[in-house]
């Protein structure tokens, strides 16, 4: 039997394009110097509760299409819940940081809370490869995640060429993660190509 | 590649979900593989061939033979 997937459809697009758009105009004007710290982390916090809905309707979606398996509600729950004491932690250190004197070693602290949760992520991800055992799903999540490196490489190396020749400003190497969800989100939407150009 | 999959499950009157019950695998991963978007693995292959009854070759169509019998 066909399920209503017709009806009220799920659209998870939306909401990344939204978190998306958001990261992408906080950076803009963190990176111009019109906010200041902590402004642009209390920001791209708050920005992260749309991580929610974008995995909630993402969960529907992966329904409807026929794609949720023990794995997939595994990673979900997983990265979510880290997700959720991401923002926390790191909303939590860069206001500490930002309002008290703090020592070397407890500035170190504050730098490992929110690096914690954030490896979490990347651990849920990397769990899920292992356990998934659909192997057409994996294959997808797989092929996902070098469109992920891929776009990772081509920003890094891109922006290094032009910070080194002093044309845009330096920023910090934890990007790399979000522009590679990015990446790995585009690579898991789009869709496959046809019989013949398979890989 | 090519496949005989839609035809095979429609003489059984099965829909993309109960076969994908059968294969233990998603429903996404039978219309991938029927649709020739996804060329299963060997050890899927087997198993699709075992649950029709079928061999490999009688389900999954070579290319070659296919343009020699053109």
């Amino acid at each position: 039997m066909m399920t209503s997937a017709t009806h009220n459809k799920a659209k998870p697009g939306l909401w990344a394009g939204l978190f998306a758009s958001n990261m992408a105009v906080i950076a803009v004007l963190f990176v111009t110097g019109a906010i200041e710290p902590p402004t642009p982390y209390i920001l791209m916090v708050l920005n992260a509760v749309l991580l929610v809905p974008v995995i909630r309707t993402g969960k529907r979606l992966q329904a409807e299409r026929g794609a949720m398996t023990r794995a997939v509600a595994r990673y979900n729950r997983r990265f979510l819940s880290f997700a959720a004491i991401y923002s926390v932690a790191m909303m939590g250190s860069a206001l500490a940081a930002d309002r008290m004197e703090w020592t070397p070693p407890a500035m170190w602290l504050l730098a490992v809370v929110p690096m914690i949760p954030a490896f979490g992520m990347i651990w849920a991800i990397m769990q899920y490869l292992r356990e998934e055992t659909d192997e057409y799903l994996r294959h997808r999540a797989v092929n996902s995640a070098v469109v992920g490196l891929g776009f990772v490489l081509v920003l890094g190396t891109g922006w290094g060429f032009l910070e080194t020749f002093g044309l845009v400003p330096h920023i910090w190497a934890w990007w790399v993660f979000p522009a590679w969800a990015i990446g790995l989100g585009v690579g898991m939407a789009w869709p496959e190509r046809s019989a013949g150009d398979a890989a | 590649m090519k496949n005989r999959l839609r035809v095979l499950r429609a003489e059984r009157e099965w829909s993309q979900q109960d076969l994908a019950d059968r294969l233990d695998v998603s429903r996404q991963s039978v219309n991938a593989i029927e649709t020739g978007k996804y060329d299963p693995s060997l050890p899927l292959a087997f198993k699709i061939a075992d649950i029709f009854g079928l061999a490999i070759e009688e389900i999954f169509l070579r290319e070659v033979a296919e343009e020699a019998a053109e």
